[in-house]
């Protein structure tokens, strides 16, 4: 008995001994890198194809590995700038004209040429199933000669250019993709490819993707464009809770947090920085106006008066650093956003109550209770927004429900008063047309194009104006209309907070890919 | 005539333990086929619809690219033939695509159920080790003091929640003290190991890479503590009431009054007569710990089935979701039938039952 306990505790021994001696060296061939800017952020990522792709994280990760025709300067969403071309449009905003900048290659070293451009463009366009396809809707390309390319839309579209922005619409390497499947008809067999590889001309190409874990950037040593790198490696990794990459930040294990509330931003530990903004996101109340879904909230006098008997700013203390009063359905970094938003007035919502007919009715508030829009959670929001209109003699029962079960029901016009979002889709101001009557926003609300003429000229106006100032002033009569006459009761606009190491500086926030990766630096 | 007790001993179809084990499987075939028709009803009845909730806003309101996405997943089909559809495509080892990974669902669960299985198992191991020691010293000193402080301890590590402890551990053990790596299963200045096994463990072994093999058992550390807490806990309890009552048997109170004691009465009586209800508990333990680690794999940014299973159910993934509910109830009768094997092994009364 106790020779058999010797010879084990002496195999043990030696197998402790022998692990111990692999671990202090010899033959390790540990794949180890070398330093790495590691970005923690919750994965929404479906595909490395940047045409297919339509998630922030994929944004991010297409803005660092292709580039687009146009881009935009640092957190300046207002001007597109050039990227991969310049342009120049007709008066009439209908056709736009993009000249390569020359000497531009890709990462496999082969140039840029007009073909990759409408290529790349067509192929979105082709792609039915993208959930990028609508960025192309309307858009008719063409070449001119190998470095000119132009844009033709039926109707002016002054949106064009940002939409050139977008990563969905970058460029990629028509040879290459061709040669893996790739076509501009819905039978493009190329994104396998891309998953695995690069075809872009970005500072970065892809060294490997997991879409459960991680995506590995390498430096894309043909680059040749105006970004100068200061990390050779990025790792961006899933993280879905926001407090462990809080605490991966202040250990020191990650540099960057992309979705830190504004709570959690105002209790972070020395050695983090934080840049926070109002993010280009709006939380709003919908009051559907269509009689058969609530006789009550289709009275354009209740609207008014859930519109004045709120305290916005009281609302506001539930969103933390970088948010704002959404002072319209425009958020205050686009053209034809409103200076201020409507204040608190229980006199003037009294009075439209009564107008209203309303008798105590209690009506029941919808809104998604797992899905939190820029670190705002819904239920607080709901439950002190049904305590200021309790104030104002206005009976509320909260109805929430998951994302996915309520979606459905905002979507196809059945809510009768819920609590929602909108987020753009690009970076323009045209992208909150459609909360005009008869639009897609406006029919969630049940409000059809006859209920309200004057906001569907409106729009209309502003999406066909050819110039800058037209366009300002048409968008900003838009916004006034919809505050004073729509179905919608603008709350938020939740801030963007994006924490850092202190050491890393460079950092700025855009709507659409959140940040530019490769515009990050260390001290 | 009896039979020679040195005669080999054959098994034929009517061994019972033989028979034992083909009901057990046959019965374990037809379990799998109503968690299918389970799963797939359930996953549909879920209220919502995936197209939109797949697509996003922009998206669901291009009547093409919805025309597309239903046609491309066959949505657009009646629910029977979608249930046929899937089973048969399930028997060639097809699982559909995820509609939020855009993935092969096999694809996604082969990546998942490995990093869940890893820290599952280690916990078990440490829960099973820890929890019986624990349990039998309270059972041999019973009324004691170190009795009650097992007692009381056991009843903590079933009582903290999980999710609390987890986030505790990490902000404690890698902010505070330092002493654990942060988040995931391998420090990003590691490149993951050549996939074998998915066990990151054992794959970094079998590339030599030691280095990182040292990086992916720290950070299996806190993990596995946060898991094994309330796994010993209910163990301690379990163990020390199945000691108790062998304790009392005339088989252990004989071999007493004959001199027995020690390590041989321990491990060679007392644990092995209480080893039954123990096996049972560390089976369903073991089962709950792969498939109910969602709130820790989601602090520990561990890419497991949880994760999966919470990413799936929050963007009405319904092919990820089935695949899931298939993974998780085929591990559940899997350990149930291992459990039922160990059962006839151990208990002959079993195999006749």
């Amino acid at each position: 008995m106790r020779t058999t306990t010797r010879v084990t505790a002496l195999a043990f021994g030696l197998a402790a001994t022998a692990m111990l001696a692999g671990c202090s060296g010899g033959s390790d061939s540990s794949a180890k890198a070398p330093s790495s800017l590691v970005i923690d952020t919750a994965f929404t990522l479906e595909t490395g194809d940047p045409g297919r792709n339509y998630v922030p994280t994929g944004y991010m990760v297409s803005k660092a590995v292709y580039e687009t025709l146009l881009d935009f300067e640092g957190a300046d969403e207002s001007t597109p700038i050039p990227g991969l071309a310049t342009f120049e449009q007709n008066e009439d905003a209908t056709v736009f004209t993009f000249t390569l900048e020359e000497g531009r290659v890709f990462s496999d070293g082969s140039p840029i040429t007009a073909d990759d451009v409408v290529f790349s463009l067509n192929r979105v366009k082709g792609m039915v199933d993208s959930k990028a396809n609508f960025l192309m809707n309307g858009v008719e390309v063409a070449k001119i000669d190998d470095r000119t390319v132009k844009l033709t839309t039926a109707t002016p579209s002054l949106k064009l250019p940002a939409l050139m922005t977008n990563p969905s619409l970058a460029i990629l390497n028509s040879k290459l993709v061709l040669a893996n499947g790739g076509t501009t008809d819905n039978t493009d067999a190329a994104e396998e490819f891309l998953n695995a590889g690069s075809a872009g001309s970005g500072p970065y190409i892809i060294d490997s993707i997991d879409f459960a874990t991680q995506v590995v950037l390498a430096e894309n040593e043909k680059y040749n464009g105006d970004e100068k790198l200061d990390f050779s490696r990025v790792v961006i990794r899933s993280v879905s809770e926001s407090a462990t990459q809080k605490l991966n930040l202040e250990g020191g294990d990650s540099h960057v947090a992309v979705d830190l509330s504004g709570d959690q931003v105002a209790d972070l530990a020395d050695g983090v920085s934080v840049t926070s903004g109002p993010s280009a996101q709006t939380i709003f109340l919908l009051l559907n106006q269509n009689p058969e879904i609530s006789k009550i909230t289709s009275n354009p006098d209740f609207v008014d008066a859930v519109r004045y008997a709120l305290d916005y700013e009281g609302l506001l203390e539930l969103a933390g650093a970088g948010s704002e009063q959404a002072t319209g359905v425009i958020p205050p970094a686009f053209l034809g956003a409103l200076d201020s938003g409507v204040e608190r007035d229980l006199g003037k919502s009294a009075k439209s109550l009564t107008a209203s007919g309303y008798n105590d009715e209690t009506i029941t508030l919808e809104y998604p209770n797992d899905y939190p829009v820029g670190g705002v959670s819904f239920t607080p929001l709901a439950e002190r927004i049904q305590a200021q209109l309790d104030e104002a003699g206005i009976k509320l029962k909260l109805a929430p429900a998951p994302f996915t079960t309520q979606i459905d029901e905002y979507v196809n016009g059945r809510e009768a008063f819920s609590i929602w979002f909108w987020a753009p889709d690009y970076a323009d101001s045209a992208n909150f047309l459609p909360f005009a009557a008869g639009d897609k926003v406006g029919l969630r609300a049940g409000w059809n194009d006859g209920m309200s003429p004057e906001s569907v000229k409106l729009a209309s106006a502003a999406a066909n104006a050819t110039t800058v100032d037209e366009r300002e002033i048409a968008f900003r009569k838009f916004t006034e209309e919809m505050q004073k006459s729509g179905p919608f009761v603008p709350l938020i606009v939740p801030g963007s907070n994006i924490a850092t190491a202190e050491s890393i500086t460079g950092v700025a926030y855009n709507s659409t890919w959140t940040m530019d990766i490769a515009e990050l630096h260390s001290k | 005539m009896a039979k020679s007790i040195n005669a080999p001993r054959r098994y034929s179809v009517k061994s019972p333990l033989i028979g034992y084990l083909l009901r057990r499987f046959v019965t374990s075939i037809l379990l799998l086929i109503g968690v299918t028709i389970v799963t797939f009803t359930l996953t549909n009845l879920v209220p919502g619809n995936p197209v939109a909730a797949a697509l996003g806003e922009g998206a669901a309101s291009n009547p093409d690219t919805v025309a597309a996405y239903v046609e491309k997943y066959g949505l657009d089909k009646p629910l029977p033939m979608q249930y046929l559809t899937y089973v048969g495509n399930l028997l060639q080892g097809d699982m559909g695509t995820s509609l939020h990974t855009r993935q092969p669902v096999a694809d996604d669960l082969v990546k998942a159920v490995p990093a869940t299985v890893e820290v599952a198992l280690a916990s078990i191991v440490v829960s099973l080790a820890v929890g019986t020691a624990l349990g039998a010293v309270a059972a041999y000193r019973r009324g004691r003091l170190s009795d009650q402080l097992v007692r009381v301890l056991s009843l903590i590590g079933l009582s903290i929640p999980t999710f609390w402890m987890a986030l505790t551990a990490f902000n404690i053990f890698f902010l505070q003290l330092g002493i654990a790596p942060g988040s995931g299963r391998l420090s990003p200045i590691y490149a993951p190991p050549p996939s074998v096994t998915g066990l990151y463990t054992v794959d970094t072994l079998l590339a030599g890479q030691w280095e990182s093999f040292v990086d992916v058992m720290a950070h299996l550390m806190l993990p596995v503590f946060v898991l094994s807490l309330f796994t010993i806990g209910l163990l301690t309890r379990f163990v020390r009431t199945s000691v108790l009552e062998v304790l009392d048997a005339d088989y252990v109170r004989a071999g007493r009054a004959k001199g027995l004691g020690g390590s041989r009465m321990l491990f060679g009586y007392v644990l092995r007569g209480a080893s039954l209800p123990i096996l049972t508990i560390v089976g369903i333990a073991f089962g709950s710990l792969l498939s109910g680690t969602v709130l820790v794999e989601a602090v520990f940014a561990w890419p497991g089935l949880g994760t999966y299973a919470y990413l799936s159910a929050t963007s009405l993934d319904l092919p990820g979701i089935m695949g899931v509910g298939l993974v998780v109830g085929v591990i559940y009768l899997g350990i149930n039938f291992i459990v039922d094997m160990l059962y006839g092994v151990l208990d002959p009364r079993a195999r006749l039952a």
